[in-house]
């Protein structure tokens, strides 16, 4: 079958100002190395718009793609809604979750670059399952550092990973430095990540490979708003609102940027509204600042400009993993901060709970995350949302299905789920530290 | 002057210019010596920076660096750089 789309779009063109750069600390000195494959850097600064998906990651995209597109008619009628709503489906494929599109495309460039082994970090394990697959897909080694009480509580994603060859470490694992030394932060997705990382740099061949957030990764997802893009115009429908989850971001920037893009670029006459949708456990863009931060709680990666409520804020466990993480992708983060994404928060029983209706409606279980951006949508389909109207139809991305995550409805249908408001004193305390964006720069970094 | 020399002059310039831009430093490029660290004490070009800078270098040499950079190369000086960019020039892709 052939594709609807045969390249990524960058909305990087498009937004007219350059993102803030990364900062580094300054103290370490000695040679320095490569860290990435030099293509992903090329997408991830780079003005060019249209990038070729390589033949070898559009044959896998074949296995999946197109992902299914429909109007959402029984949903409509289950929630009542005055406009049409289409939803974007992201969850068949063997990860289950829209990562996988951009999990072919690393494994891919990570092997043309020479790398034997892949290492990673995974919360839930929706992405340590992706990049897996994608090993296997490109005969890669894999190794999954995964969050140690996920991977009790979600035994099959550890089966999952092991099936598609991977190793899979319950972190804190006793083979790293790092793990051994942060039992304070253990269970948390930033240690698992600062395992894997020492672990892919004490070994030849290795590399560390990171998941959502990047600007290449939500370059890649553009698969997903461009082939929905395809699809709506080939049943001529109208949308005026692009939804998606955000934990990082990049199904919602996979979804929502090539609307803007087409609309910049002349290709249409109106510009949708793009509105992320966030926990209200981490509601970054909603009450987060806008500030450098870590990537992660160890600081092992670069601090970024992101909507952030503070990397070092303690985020409650959740049904929704996720979208547990302190920060968004400094890409969205900035388009935030431009006026050109909106945002909303979602508790985890409503999300839990349109995840049920959409269930019961249209049968196709979605995963909690997506949960909440079709309970953004009921809201704004409904015209429940007083901030958010659409007077056309609404688009929404069902990033991955739930499979897996039947313990939490389970809860939900026995009424045991608690919403999980971030409380106000400890994101004023995780954020007061940070340093604004546009302000002069923290001493110790460059 | 050869068409090699002059091409080995060409992407030293240009390393040396972007290693300064990268350190924020504002010495004249051609004060940087060829076994100058990368990252020590006057040059200060981190491992993000570097991947930014091998982008910008690959515009403004026209030339592709190849995609097995990545793999297990490590530059200590200004020399490294260059003869990587000069084998990138040299090897027709």
């Amino acid at each position: 079958m052939s594709l609807p789309v045969t390249a990524w779009r960058s909305v990087l063109p498009h937004l007219g100002y350059d993102l803030p750069p990364d900062l580094t600390p300054t103290t370490t000195s000695g040679p320095v190395a490569t860290g990435l494959p030099l293509e992903l850097v090329r997408q991830s600064v780079s003005s060019k718009e249209w990038w070729d998906i390589p033949e070898p990651v559009a044959e896998q995209y074949r296995r999946y793609r197109p992902a299914p597109l429909w109007r959402a008619r029984a949903f409509e009628a289950a929630i009542d809604a005055k406009v049409p709503v289409y939803v974007k489906y992201e969850g068949g494929n063997i990860s289950g979750s829209h990562k996988v599109n951009t999990a072919l495309a690393q494994a891919y460039y990570y092997k043309r670059a020479g790398i034997k082994e892949v290492v990673t970090g995974t919360g839930a394990g929706q992405w340590g399952t992706a990049l897996a697959a994608a090993c296997a897909a490109f005969g890669l080694s894999c190794v999954v550092f995964m969050v140690g009480g996920s991977l009790r509580d979600k035994p099959y994603r550890g089966s999952l990973m092991r099936l598609l060859g991977a190793t899979v470490h319950a972190s804190p694992s006793g083979l790293t430095e790092v793990g051994r030394g942060n039992a304070a932060s253990a269970n948390t997705l930033a240690l698992a990540i600062g395992e894997a990382v020492e672990y892919a740099r004490e070994g030849e061949g290795r590399a560390f490979c990171i998941g959502s957030g990047e600007n290449y990764s939500i370059l890649h997802q553009s698969v997903i708003g461009l082939e929905a893009a395809a699809q709506l115009d080939e049943i001529d429908a109208r949308i005026d609102t692009v939804i998606g989850s955000v934990g990082a971001g990049s199904n919602f920037g996979g979804v929502a940027l090539p609307f803007l893009a087409r609309h910049r670029a002349g290709e249409t006459a109106e510009q949708p509204t793009l509105l992320a949708v966030e926990s209200t456990a981490t509601p970054k863009l909603t009450r987060g600042v806008y500030a450098y931060d870590w990537t992660d709680a160890t600081g092992t990666g670069p601090m970024e400009a992101m909507y952030s409520i503070g990397s070092s804020y303690a985020i409650p466990a959740s049904h929704s993993a996720g979208l547990r993480f302190h920060g968004a992708a400094k890409l969205l983060s900035a388009m935030r901060h431009h006026g050109e994404i909106e945002a909303t928060a979602v508790g985890q029983r409503e999300a839990l709970e349109a995840g049920r209706r959409f269930a019961l409606s249209e049968l196709v279980l979605p995963a909690p995350e997506s949960g909440h951006a079709l309970a953004a949508a009921a809201a704004v389909a409904t015209g429940a949302d007083a901030h958010h109207r659409s007077r056309h139809g609404v688009l929404v991305c069902v990033s991955g299905h739930g499979l897996l995550d039947l313990s939490a409805y389970d809860q939900l249908l026995a009424g045991q789920v608690q919403d999980l408001a971030a409380d106000d004193r400890a994101v004023e305390l995780a954020t007061a530290r940070l340093r604004p964006v546009g302000s002069d720069l923290p001493t110790g970094v460059r | 002057m050869t068409t090699a020399q002059n091409r080995h002059d060409e992407v030293n310039e240009a390393v040396k210019r972007l290693v300064v831009l990268e350190s924020r430093l504002s010495i004249p490029p051609s004060e940087v010596a060829d076994d100058e660290p990368l990252n020590g004490n006057v040059l200060r070009v981190n491992s993000l920076g570097f991947l930014g800078m091998l982008v910008r270098l690959e515009d403004e040499l026209d030339v592709t660096l190849p995609d097995d950079l990545f793999a297990g190369t490590v530059f200590t000086t200004v020399a490294d750089l260059v003869g990587v960019v000069l084998r990138a020039v040299e090897v027709p892709r």
